[in-house]
């Protein structure tokens, strides 16, 4: 054992976890995520491009209610100036003043939504307020409650029944959900929607506002956020109805009703534009979504610690964007050090020192089975065609350039096949290690010509066995959350490789390499 | 398993981690690993100082001047083609005899002109160089193996590998190719390897896919208890291209060519750990006697005296 090595990884694996115990013992920060359900991280990211005059760009905020709780509300302005209107209810963020050049403004919040839905009213009687009554049930040119079809819809499908008001509801949604087919690119008119018997979702809640309207029921239209971890959010509409003294929720194409989804967000009620304009050139925005595994008050002791020191340095203050990427860059140490410990402790022989990493990096997103089946299927491709290749006798740069085009093929081949069998984004978010894999082919097909099969199989085998012990790593909710929680851990981890690096002693591997040494009956000779 | 450990430790057999950290990393100052990575400079390097090398025949140091090294070969009918920066024999390719633009490999597998070409464009475009940079292919004359020898070899050309620590030699074995191993001197493709006695130049034990072995697998003939010809002198070059590269830590490959006798054919850096194997004996009590006892400023015909003292006591059991 090398001693300098050995003291200077033992004072940096000291210093790492020092921090990481006064973290945990002084400040109380939690090591382990508490895996609470339903709180999300949401981040409104707008790009604005003004020429110079003066205009303003508002977003729908989210309000406080039974089914959703919202804090840490925080926005960045860049040159303008921001504020928050709040209209019957409504609160809407407005960055206003000269839009010169383009402006990067962003918007972000917590929110905790509720996973046991409310009840459902059971004093139906209630009249609506006045205001809620005034705005909410007139026939408009949006909700033509007015017109004659919904006027005889309504009384011939659902006839007033003052005994069962939620039933009447019920039945006018049952109605669109059924009998209206939902497309995509349908019509967003009430009306229009109406008569084809076709509607975009827009189109199918407007109609089942207007319904509601000539039932009787105050109504109006809600928008907001499906939340789905690690993909943007995506936005959605669908209507209320007021009864028994609150707005009820249902939706003719997400199909619930009297209460929110556990993963809807309401935004904005009484419209369906979140994101509105003026004075601009071009805007364009969207929500980025993270699924916190710290409840609100742990996120709270990351984000703004007794001291001020680590305040500054809390990679939770971070945007969500930078949060996503660094939570998957703070394991690459990690892996590090199980490649370290496989080649140097145990001795095995890899392709390429770090291959097995990023193998392992990219198959992160997918079930193991399936990624090692489709990395396998590429090589595999690859070396066939690697055998074509050699009778071909190129130069090596356009031999390799050839690989590389045959890997991008059945990647391109295999994203095709993933889609049929609804495997979605497939390989999406993965910048998939193309070149990598190209020169793991050639590696495999030169060390079997030099070494023979069985060498180059062992190899690969040996590879492959690194990248399914990294795998985990990638995957596991807790070791993200302790690397991210706690970088000092990084410090740790280069104490231990700096240790590995000084081990002098034997590889598991030479045990057997010289295991004529270890018979008992050849230690006479010696 | 700790008793494991415990045997290959006191038979101070010397692991990967070892070498790597005690010995080329410090022995091996990374400026000098061009005088034995680049075999040309090797050559160039060993000629100026009046060591033996294998003849270089053409070299070709771009695609466009591999039409000329053929050329220039065709007063040959054998020769050797290889990478200037190849490691462990990878991107060799042998020629025994040629028929107009066919030749013959070991194995009596024929190829044409373009295949030639081809490995050799191969070698240039850094297909076998480590790190793939671009490489240097050049053509050396097909050493022939030494008649004394040939009883004890197949296909290809038997090499006598030293192990040189800081000047002295501390331990060495013979590279015997087989049929399996297709003519080349690999222990792990197959080839055996015996150990031989620093100071009587006889062989004391030999392995096959590490298991001991008393004869070739081929030819049948016993290869422990054998003289290697002319080993003093192979010796001594070893010792004397050691010095030239300044490394601390070298294995030098010797061949005892038919005709011109004792050739250092390459010197490697880092070097492998199986000559343990081949010989039965560890490398870290030698390596420790020769850190006890070598003086700064000893001339190599003293060195080489001390190696092989060393060896003997090691053998006799008297190195701590």
């Amino acid at each position: 054992m090398n001693r300098a090595a050995a003291v200077t990884g033992s004072v940096l694996v000291a210093l790492g976890l020092s921090i990481f115990a006064w973290k945990t013992l002084v400040l109380q920060l939690p090591v382990l995520p508490s895996n609470v359900e339903n709180l999300w991280r949401v981040e409104l990211e707008i790009e604005a491009r003004g020429t110079g005059q003066r205009g303003s760009v508002r977003a729908a905020l989210p309000s406080p209610d039974p089914e959703q709780e919202v804090f840490d509300e925080r926005q960045t302005s860049d040159r303008l100036v921001f504020t928050i209107r709040t209209e019957r209810g409504q609160r809407t963020g407005v960055w206003s003043g000269r839009f010169d050049g383009v402006h990067s403004i962003s918007q972000g919040f917590r929110v905790q939504l509720s996973e046991t839905p409310p009840a459902l009213p059971t004093e139906l009687s209630q009249r609506p307020p006045k205001e809620i009554a005034e705005a909410y049930t007139k026939s408009t040119s949006r909700f033509p409650s007015d017109a004659p079809e919904i006027r005889e819809l309504v009384s011939s499908v659902a006839p007033p029944a003052p005994n069962d008001p939620l039933g009447q509801m019920r039945t006018l949604l049952g109605y669109v959900t059924d009998e209206i087919l939902t497309v995509a690119t349908g019509s967003d008119d009430a009306l229009l929607t109406l008569s084809s018997g076709e509607g975009s979702p827009l189109g199918k809640s407007r109609l089942l506002v207007s319904l509601l309207r000539a039932a009787g029921f105050p109504a109006r239209i809600a928008a907001g956020l499906r939340l789905r971890a690690e993909k943007d959010a995506r936005e959605t509409v669908w209507a209320e109805g007021w009864l028994g003294g609150r707005w009820l929720p249902l939706s003719p194409t997400l199909g619930f009703f009297g209460a929110r989804p556990p993963d809807l967000l309401l935004l904005k009620f009484g419209s369906d534009t979140l994101i509105d304009e003026t004075g601009l050139e071009a805007i364009s925005s969207r929500y980025r979504v993270l699924r916190e595994s710290l409840d609100a008050k742990e996120v709270a002791s990351f984000m703004v610690p007794s001291n001020p020191l680590l305040a500054a340095v809390s990679l939770y203050r971070l945007p969500v964007g930078s949060q996503a990427a660094l939570r998957i860059l703070l394991i690459l140490p990690l892996g590090a050090l199980i490649i370290s410990i496989f080649r140097n402790l145990v001795g095995l022989r890899t392709f390429g020192t770090f291959m097995p990493l990023l193998i392992a990096l990219a198959l992160r997103e997918l079930p193991l089975s399936l990624g090692l089946s489709l990395v396998g299927s590429v090589i595999t491709l690859g070396i066939v065609s690697r055998l074509f290749l050699d009778r071909l006798q190129l130069l090596l740069v356009p031999r390799l350039g050839v690989l590389l085009c045959v890997v991008v093929l059945a990647i391109t081949a295999q994203s095709l096949f993933g889609r049929s069998y609804e495997v979605k984004d497939l390989f999406a978010s993965v910048l998939f290690p193309v070149v990598i894999l190209t020169m793991l082919i050639e590696r495999f097909s030169i060390t079997s010509a030099e070494e023979g099969l069985g060498a180059a199989v062992r190899r690969l085998g040996s590879s492959t066995l690194i990248a399914m012990c990294i795998y985990p790593a990638f995957r596991f909710e807790a070791l993200d959350h302790l690397m991210f929680g706690f970088p000092e851990l990084v410090i740790s981890i280069m104490g231990l490789l700096v240790a590995i690096g000084g081990y002098t002693g034997y590889r598991l591997a030479e045990l057997w390499r010289f295991r004529s040494f270890t018979r008992p009956s050849d230690e006479a000779g010696l | 398993m700790t008793t494991f450990v415990g045997r290959l430790r006191a038979a101070g057999v010397l692991g990967m981690n070892r070498r790597n950290a005690v010995y080329t990393l410090h022995w091996n100052p990374r400026r000098f690993y061009p005088r034995v990575d680049d075999k040309l400079e090797t050559k160039r390097l060993l000629r100026e100082a009046g060591i033996p090398t294998a003849p270089v025949l053409a070299v070709a140091r771009l695609h466009s001047e591999v039409r000329r090294m053929l050329r220039e070969l065709d007063s040959y009918s054998s020769f050797v083609i290889k990478p200037a920066h190849g490691a462990m024999g990878n991107g060799i390719l042998v020629v025994f005899e040629r028929d107009g633009d066919w030749f013959r490999r070991p194995g009596g597998r024929w190829i044409d002109r373009r295949a030639l070409f081809y490995h050799s464009a191969s070698i240039i475009s850094g297909a076998y160089a480590l790190g793939g940079q671009p490489d240097v292919a050049f053509a050396e004359e097909r050493l022939e193996v030494h008649p004394e020898l040939v009883a004890i070899t197949t296909e290809g050309v038997p090499d006598v590998r030293v192990i040189v620590y800081r000047g002295v030699p501390v331990m060495s074995m013979t590279r015997l190719p087989t049929q399996r191993s297709r003519g080349r001197a690999n222990l792990h493709q197959g080839a055996v390897g015996a150990g031989i006695e620093l100071d009587t130049g006889r062989t004391n034990h030999a392995v096959l896919d590490g298991k001991p072995v008393p004869v070739h697998p081929d030819t049948q003939e016993g290869v422990v208890g054998r003289p290697i010809p002319e080993f003093a002198r192979a010796l001594e070059i070893a010792v004397r291209a050691t010095d030239e590269t300044q490394l601390g830590y070298v294995g030098a490959d010797v061949v005892i060519d038919a005709h011109h006798g004792p050739l250092i054919l390459e010197l490697n850096a880092r070097p492998g750990l199986a000559i343990q194997v081949a010989n039965r004996m560890g490398l870290v009590p030698r390596l420790e006697a020769v850190d006890e006892r070598v003086r700064p400023g000893m001339a190599w015909p003293d060195r080489i005296a001390l190696g092989c003292e060393i060896a003997r006591l090691a053998r006799e059991g008297e190195l701590a």
